[in-house]
């Protein structure tokens, strides 16, 4: 039976979709369904990241391999005509997760450092795989010729407002899977083991049995960011998986925070409206983002997200001291 | 103690003006977002997603200033029906996905009717298939792999290439180097190239047409220097262990400037028959401080060739806005605007996508960068034909490259159609 907390988060996932499926109808514009496309990618990517470094204190700069996987998976899948489109993604999810499995058990006995570095290391392993199988994935050209998106169960992902509706359905189903793990007992001890590894191995807990189930779940998480990417620009192309991608992942995470569930989402959003913007405006984008990032690095101390928390926290504490009188 | 700015501790003043900047931005995400411009009705919006940023920002720069250029040039000359053409660029960063967006961008929220896609290749797959989405007019200008127009499979009805090829040029290469080892007995081979699927693809297409005009040749070795690698010190001293007679190189952009300038402490060129693939470049050539003469390289962009008068003042023109020489890319993008207003002038300024690819198809057109008569946009596989596909010898004179030849275009078409068949594109 779902506890109290539980059906909450489901009511906002509700509310989430719903407001998500609203949106094209209260701002009728291609470009918003486009955006927002975009930000349920990234999101995915970085939310899924922070499964990994706000939650459990692995710091990852290889997470864009799982994006790319799932990107290029699900392509060519989709690509040899073969499959269906849903079993194309369960296949891109599944292989996903199998990758992950293998790197994971390798870099999750690492600690701090070494482990950032194994995984950007694989990172650039899968990337230059991807550069030179000229002949599956297209090499430095990507994916060509596009990404067929056949019906299925009556589904016509070619329509753009379903395409949205679509992402938006399985960006909100991933947002629930990755809400049960965090505040699920599992959750908890991720969040011990981030604390004090020691303490929690002390106690029983098998650390690195944990850090693999999380690194794969993370893993996976960001392979459905690709697939819902793949879909988007129907192809799939190396800079998926290049260590700038996983790098703007981790910038998403700063500027959103870590320690809301949410937080990577604000990032996120930041982010890609902060690009969209200067981009239109000005080619020296690096030097505005750059600003934007010392701005927050050395104003605000923690991202947005994890800023405004904080501050509510600290109000509602200062009047309860009012109140009481101390 | 804290800074205090009039009266508000400094720490509290960075705070908050952080946080008004991030609300402000996600608070004009949930509403006004996003930038919505409209499409204005008398004016026909032009959307050029490109590269502006990084380290082939060049490619983006010398494509726009070019489009600009061509597109003032329309304006004063009255437009078209009475309506004018206003060029929106869009940085892309050189990643597919962004390209694929900002395109999206520019037709959905800018409201631009026509793309002139000047991406590097990858990207302009990506745009391919936007315009798959969105089927407004796109002609690529930068894209120089084949299978972009040549295989049926990715053909897009709207979609158009005014820019060279690597089959085009391979073909002419081959002709023009083995011309060239048949009469100085250049046998012993070797090549220089980046690795990656375009420096591989395009040394290979070089070589095969190579050995095809001229059998006896035979490669010694090959080396493959990374991408924007900035030392070359290991594949020169290779070179010369090695000691060719000839040599190809795909190098490009700074790789080749490097390159070039490292080959010169060692004398390299003496006694090595050097043929390139992206020498031709004005930038490129300006930019290496001593320019061995005799390099022999592909055309990219000559003011004196094809020598008329409408090059020339392309190249003055090009100079005014940008205080340089144009590159292979501008040359490429002026001349898509040409079939743009052309196409745009037949249908009487309908912007309809379908309708100015039918005036497209075919279209011939009298133009100064072409070789023969006229370049022309093929009816076939949407590609142009009739371009400089030339080779030239580098000179210490003003514009640096000279004695261009180019072999005549039956040829080149005879030869590509044949690839075309083994490709399984025809």
């Amino acid at each position: 039976m779902l506890g109290r907390s539980s059906l909450r988060d489901l009511a906002w996932a509700a509310l989430l979709l719903v407001g998500l499926l609203v949106l094209p109808i209260l701002v009728p514009h291609p470009a918003m369904r486009d955006f927002v496309i975009y930000v349920i990618a990234y999101g995915l990517l970085a939310m899924s990241l922070n499964l990994l470094v706000g939650f459990t204190g692995l710091v990852s700069f290889g997470h864009a391999a799982y994006f790319a996987s799932g990107a290029y998976i699900f392509g060519l899948l989709m690509q040899s005509g073969n499959v269906s489109l849903p079993v194309a993604m369960l296949a891109a999810v599944g292989g996903t997760a199998l990758l992950a499995l293998v790197i994971g058990a390798i870099c999750v006995r690492l600690k701090e450092i070494y482990f950032a570095f194994l995984t950007l290391a694989f990172q650039m392993f899968i990337h230059s795989i991807i550069l030179t199988w000229v002949s599956l994935t297209g090499g430095d050209q990507g994916l060509m010729g596009g990404i067929p998106r056949p019906t299925f169960l009556g589904i016509d992902l070619n329509d753009s407002m379903t395409l949205y509706s679509f992402c938006a359905v399985v960006f909100v189903a991933c947002l629930v899977i990755m809400r049960q793990i965090v505040q699920s007992p599992f959750g908890y001890t991720l969040r011990m083991i981030r604390d004090n590894p020691h303490r929690a191995n002390f106690l029983g807990v098998n650390v690195v049995r944990m850090k693999l189930a999380i690194f794969v779940i993370s893993g996976t998480m960001a392979s459905v960011g690709g697939i819902v990417m793949a879909l988007f620009v129907s192809g799939a192309y190396p800079e998926f998986g290049f260590w700038t991608t996983s790098g703007e992942a981790i910038f998403m995470i700063m500027l959103g925070g870590t320690q809301l569930f949410i937080g990577p989402l604000v990032g996120a959003i930041l982010l890609q409206t902060l690009n969209h913007y200067v981009t239109i405006y000005t080619e020296h984008h690096g030097l505005v983002l750059g600003i934007v990032i010392l701005i927050f690095v050395l104003g605000l101390r923690r991202g947005l997200a994890d800023f405004v928390y904080l501050w509510f926290q600290d109000r509602r504490t200062r009047k309860l001291e009012k109140e009481t009188g101390r | 103690m804290a800074t205090t700015k009039g009266g508000v501790p400094r720490r509290k003043f960075l705070k908050g003006a952080a946080s008004a900047a991030a609300v402000g931005a996600f608070a004009t995400t949930i509403t006004g977002f996003p930038h919505i411009a409209g499409a204005q009705a008398k004016v026909i919006r032009v959307g050029m997603p490109t590269i502006l940023s990084g380290r082939v920002a060049i490619l983006g720069t010398s494509s726009r200033a070019a489009a600009q250029l061509a597109v003032k040039e329309f304006n004063e000359s009255g437009g078209v029906n009475g309506r004018m053409i206003e060029l929106v660029d869009r940085d892309s960063k050189g990643r597919p996905d962004e390209a694929a967006k900002v395109t999206r961008d520019l037709i959905n929220n800018d409201g631009c009717e026509i793309i002139i896609d000047a991406e590097a290749s990858s990207g302009s797959f990506a745009v391919q298939e936007v315009i798959r989405d969105l089927p407004v007019l796109c002609l690529h200008t930068c894209s120089e792999t084949s299978s972009l127009t040549a295989d049926p499979k990715i053909h897009v009805k709207t979609a158009f290439r005014s820019a060279r090829q690597g089959i085009h040029d391979a073909v002419a290469g081959g002709k023009y180097a083995s011309a060239i080892s048949k009469s100085k007995g250049l046998k012993r081979w070797m090549t220089c190239s980046p690795d990656y699927a375009y420096g591989r693809d395009n040394t290979a297409e070089f070589l095969e047409y190579l050995k095809i005009f001229d059998p006896n040749v035979e490669v010694v070795d090959q080396v493959w220097p990374k991408l924007f690698q900035p030392d070359y010190t290991e594949n020169i001293t290779k070179i010369l262990q090695v000691k060719p007679q000839a040599m190809y190189s795909a190098l490009w952009g700074g790789d080749l400037v490097a390159f070039i300038e490292q080959s010169n402490l060692y004398s390299l060129f003496n006694n090595i028959t050097f043929f390139s693939g992206g020498l031709g470049d004005p930038p490129v050539l300006t930019a290496i401080k001593n320019l061995p003469a005799g390099l022999n390289t592909v055309y990219r962009y000559n003011r004196f060739y094809p020598n008329k008068p409408g090059n020339q003042a392309f190249a003055e023109g090009y100079n005014g806005i940008a205080k340089q020489e144009p590159t292979n890319w501008s040359w490429q993008n002026r001349l898509a605007c040409s079939f743009i207003f052309e196409a745009l002038k037949r249908t009487n300024g309908k912007t309809e996508g379908t309708a100015l690819a039918s005036e497209l198809k075919g279209m011939a057109l009298d133009s100064p960068f072409a070789v023969e008569d006229k370049i022309t946009m093929r009816d076939s596989d949407h590609t142009i034909i009739g371009y400089p596909a030339a080779w030239g010898v580098t000179s210490s004179k003003f514009p640096y490259v000279e004695n261009f030849t180019a072999p005549a275009w039956s040829e080149i078409i005879q030869l590509e159609s044949e690839w075309k068949k083994r490709k399984g594109y025809a």
